[in-house]
């Protein structure tokens, strides 16, 4: 029992954050493809830029508060910019050029972040320290804080595409783009605002998880390659499947931590997507009659 | 052929999305060579009727029987080679590629080669058939064009012949006239009457131009809300009350 | 097989072949044209994919370096016979790319290119952090294989030729799919995958069947290697050489098949001498990749038309 207490707990708990991490990153890549027909190999990347940012803006500022605001701003600008200008001449050709460009913004951004501010571990230090008693153990108050970001994050998010009329027209756009040119929408509009919001959120994301785990250029890397494993298993035209995924990836790879080291923990994640693979090949959600 | 000549049978098919119904329970038969219309208005199902016989869904309830087999269940490609061949209503071609190369490809799939080890290596010569579909079509003046550039009503033509190079038993004609001028509509008409005729084919039309539909049909059958409402020759549907009012809203509305 | 060899092909292939026989062509050109050579080939297998199927494979890199560690941990232990090396890196590489074609190739084009990307990663990881096959710094001071016994391919004249003949083969057997049936049907699924499937053809089979042979022609390409450097290291395998074979494809200009060969040597000779960068380098290839999609999508030969101006829509 005290094992279940002081080591269980608190891994699910962390693993229901670091899901509700994923499932904002694998959101953002969901409505971005089903939206733009794009595949942003470089969501990971605006994840990191978001703790760089805040990185930079706790040096100007001392404030965490502060970067909480202006990191993903930032970041959500750099998306806006980086979509009117690459990715925007290629919506009309070929997906394959979209897979490949992002593929090559990933390398610049990384590379680039590690030019600006060095490879090595960077801390963020959480604003507030102290851990609270909580069903028989003490949790840190930063964690605790972070569970609660999450959950108003993700019902925020839940009531923009269920209750806005502007979050509708974009979760129906997500299934089927073609109906946007019949709605009178400004297009060009809509997309860019909608990948400067999945970057703002991506880079949330990144700043919140930041105080935990450390800070390096690579940190997206990680994180994208779990991402899209819970797009691939959550099925592409799902985003209530992506979110209902990345919580199931997020828990297994928390509590597999426990257990194994990181590498094996990897391998482990990926095995368990083979194994859903093999007897769900749509993923979980995956959407009949559309050929996927 | 099939045991009464009977090419198609949906037996008391059901489809549903969901809490949506997309088909309840719709049954009908086709005949060897029959041109058989299916009509109602917008989100009647046709589509869905389509698509449920094509491959893209699976039915939830009742069976589909093509040439007294089942199909219901099995992948698109599997029911082609069995003979069905679909058009699409939002033309699907193959864009970059030469209208020629279109016919060429679709032709292809026939060759006892196809989907087999020596296709690596052969080079099967299917360039007959392919120039004689384009022929028959009006289109051998434009067969090196990329066909995307191909005009509209051309391009619905060349969706034909893509179904018809697969040598079907049974056409799936989904709005085949969409888009069309009136001239091209009757024209297209005329020639998928005479093509049908000429290769002994069996067609299942969806149509929304009643012109169209009064003049080609063998039988008509009417859908609303996912239901038969209707079936029987061109004149007793033209004249069913049920129908009319499918169409326009109840009397005095 | 005339539709499959031109002439202008057999002649390129024959001036390579004299090559050697240059003034200039010391031990260190010779080592540059092998990997020009090399990783050409491998460019242009990847074009079968990407440009005729339409498919990005963003873990290539995988193949070459399975390749190559299969002939590493043959030689390592002795088993210098360089078809037995072949045989083994086909099997290896086989059985590998038939796992990651079978679920890649499920589902429409966008999950090929995260599976693929996933499953090199997760091979990446195995073999850095597995100390039987040493680790990050892998299989080190590897003897030379041997044609037969007594003759090894241990200069860097004799890997050159042995390269020459494997891009030989490897053009050889691309020409004939991409003229023969197989290729069209290619290029009709690139172009409307829903169509071909409601055309009759399973279209699982023909993108299987692609990669499949893509990444053999790759692995083959690995497990000609460790010949010439001697090591085989778990960096082969990095996603970012993933990105620069594609790059070499871009280059020389998708659907062409020559256009990624000369793509290839071309990268690898631009490489070398930027290589004095190393810190900027990530950076630069990232740039190029956004450059030639946005500005050179036909590559340098669709722009300049220099090989007859094959349009890259590439039909047989």
């Amino acid at each position: 029992m005290d094992y279940l207490v002081a080591v269980l707990l608190p891994q699910l708990l962390h693993g229901l954050v670091f899901g509700a991490a994923l499932g904002l990153l694998a959101l953002g890549l969901t409505v971005i493809f089903g939206l733009l027909g794009v595949m942003n190999f470089a969501h990971g990347e605006l994840y990191m830029l978001g703790a760089y940012a805040g990185i930079a803006v706790i040096g100007l500022t001392h404030s965490f508060w502060a970067a909480l605001v202006v990191a993903p701003l930032a970041v959500g600008a750099i998306g806006a910019l980086t979509e009117v200008t690459t990715l925007r001449p290629l919506y009309r050709r070929e997906p394959l050029y979209g897979l490949i460009l992002t593929f090559g913004l990933a390398l610049v951004f990384r590379e680039g972040a590690r030019q600006i501010w060095g490879g090595d571990m960077r801390r963020i230090l959480p604003p507030f320290t102290g851990s609270t008693p909580l069903l028989g153990m003490t949790y840190p108050n930063y964690r605790l804080f972070l569970l609660a970001a999450a959950s108003v994050l993700l019902l925020a998010i839940w009531l923009f595409f269920t209750r806005t009329r502007a979050g509708i027209v974009v979760r129906a756009a997500v299934q089927d783009a073609e109906m946007l040119d019949g709605l009178g929408v400004n297009v060009p509009r809509v997309f860019t605002l909608t990948f400067a919001g999945s970057a703002a959120l991506a880079a949330l994301a990144g700043l919140l998880l930041a105080p935990i785990f450390t800070v390096y250029p690579q940190m997206g890397v990680e994180m994208i390659l779990l991402a899209f494993i819970v797009v691939i298993l959550g099925g592409m035209g799902s985003m209530g499947g992506s979110v209902v995924a990345a919580f199931v990836i997020g828990l297994a790879q928390s509590l597999l931590t426990l257990w194994m080291n990181p590498q094996r923990v990897a391998i482990a994640i990926f095995a368990i997507m083979i194994v859903v693979l093999i007897v769900r090949p749509r993923g979980f959600f995956g959407r009949e009659g559309v050929l996927e | 052929m099939a045991r009464d000549g009977v090419v198609l049978e949906i037996d008391s098919v059901s489809k549903s999305f969901g809490a949506l119904a997309a088909l309840s329970n719709v049954s009908l038969a086709v005949q060897a060579g029959q041109i058989f219309s299916v009509i109602g208005p917008n989100g009647a199902g046709k589509s869905t009727l389509f698509n449920v016989v094509s491959g893209l869904h699976v039915p939830t309830r009742g069976r589909i029987r093509f040439r007294g087999r089942d199909i219901g269940g099995l992948e698109p490609e599997q029911i082609n080679r069995l003979g069905v061949a679909k058009t699409f209503q939002i033309t699907n071609i193959f864009g970059e590629i030469s209208v020629f190369e279109n016919v060429r490809v679709a032709a292809q799939s026939r060759v006892r080669e196809s989907g087999r080890l020596a296709s690596l290596w052969r080079l099967p010569d299917v360039e007959g058939a392919a120039s004689e579909l384009l022929q028959a079509f009006g289109l051998a003046a434009r067969r090196d064009e990329p066909a995307e550039n191909l005009s509209h009503g051309e391009q619905r033509y060349l969706e034909i012949c893509l179904a018809l190079a697969t040598e079907p038993t049974l056409l799936l004609l989904d709005e085949p006239t969409a888009g069309m001028t009136p001239g091209e509509t009757r024209e297209a008409t005329a020639l998928i009457r005479r093509i049908a005729t000429a290769r002994g084919l069996t067609v299942l039309l969806i149509e929304h131009d009643m012109s169209v539909v009064m003049g080609i049909s063998d039988r008509i059958a009417v859908l609303h809300f996912g239901e038969k409402i209707a079936e029987g020759a061109p004149e007793q549907i033209r004249n069913d009350p049920n129908v009319i009012e499918a169409y326009l809203g109840p009397p005095d509305a | 097989m005339s539709r499959a060899l031109t002439w202008r092909a057999v002649l390129v292939w024959a001036a390579l072949a004299a090559l050697p026989a240059l003034p200039f062509m010391s031990k260190f050109y010779l080592l540059l044209a092998f990997d020009a050579l090399l990783f050409g080939a491998i460019a242009m297998s990847l074009d079968l994919l990407m440009g005729y199927t339409g498919l990005v494979s963003f873990g290539h890199a995988a193949f070459f370096g399975l390749g190559a560690y299969a002939t590493a941990v043959l030689l390592e232990r002795g088993i210098v016979s360089l078809w037995v090396c072949l045989l083994f890196a086909v099997l290896v590489v086989g059985l590998y790319a038939l796992v990651v074609s079978y679920f890649s190739t499920a589902r429409r084009g966008i999950y090929f290119a995260l599976l693929t990307l996933i499953f090199a990663e997760v091979v990446y990881t195995f073999f850095r952090y597995t100390q039987t096959f040493g680790g990050s710094d892998g299989i080190q001071g590897l003897p030379a294989p041997s044609l037969a016994p007594g003759f090894a391919i241990d200069t860097p004249l004799r890997n050159y030729y042995l390269v020459l003949v494997y891009l030989g083969l490897a053009y050889l057997v691309c020409r004939i799919l991409v003229t023969a049936h197989f290729g069209r049907v290619l290029v009709a699924i690139r172009e409307n995958e829903d169509r071909a499937r409601f055309l009759g053809y399973n279209v699982q089979r023909y993108k299987m069947a692609v990669c499949m042979i893509s990444a053999l022609i790759t692995g083959l390409g690995g497990a000609l290697y460790p010949g010439r450097s001697a090591f085989a290291t778990p960096d082969l395998m990095l996603w970012t050489v993933s990105g620069e074979l594609i790059i070499m494809v871009m280059i020389g200009g998708l659907g062409t098949l020559v256009g990624p060969v000369i793509g290839g040597a071309f990268f690898v000779l631009l490489q070398e001498k930027v290589s004095s960068y190393v810190d900027w380098y990530f950076i630069v290839i990232g740039l190029v990749l956004i450059f030639i999609v946005l500005f050179m999508p036909r590559g340098l030969l669709g722009i300049r038309g220099l090989l007859g101006g094959r349009r890259w829509r590439a039909t047989a």
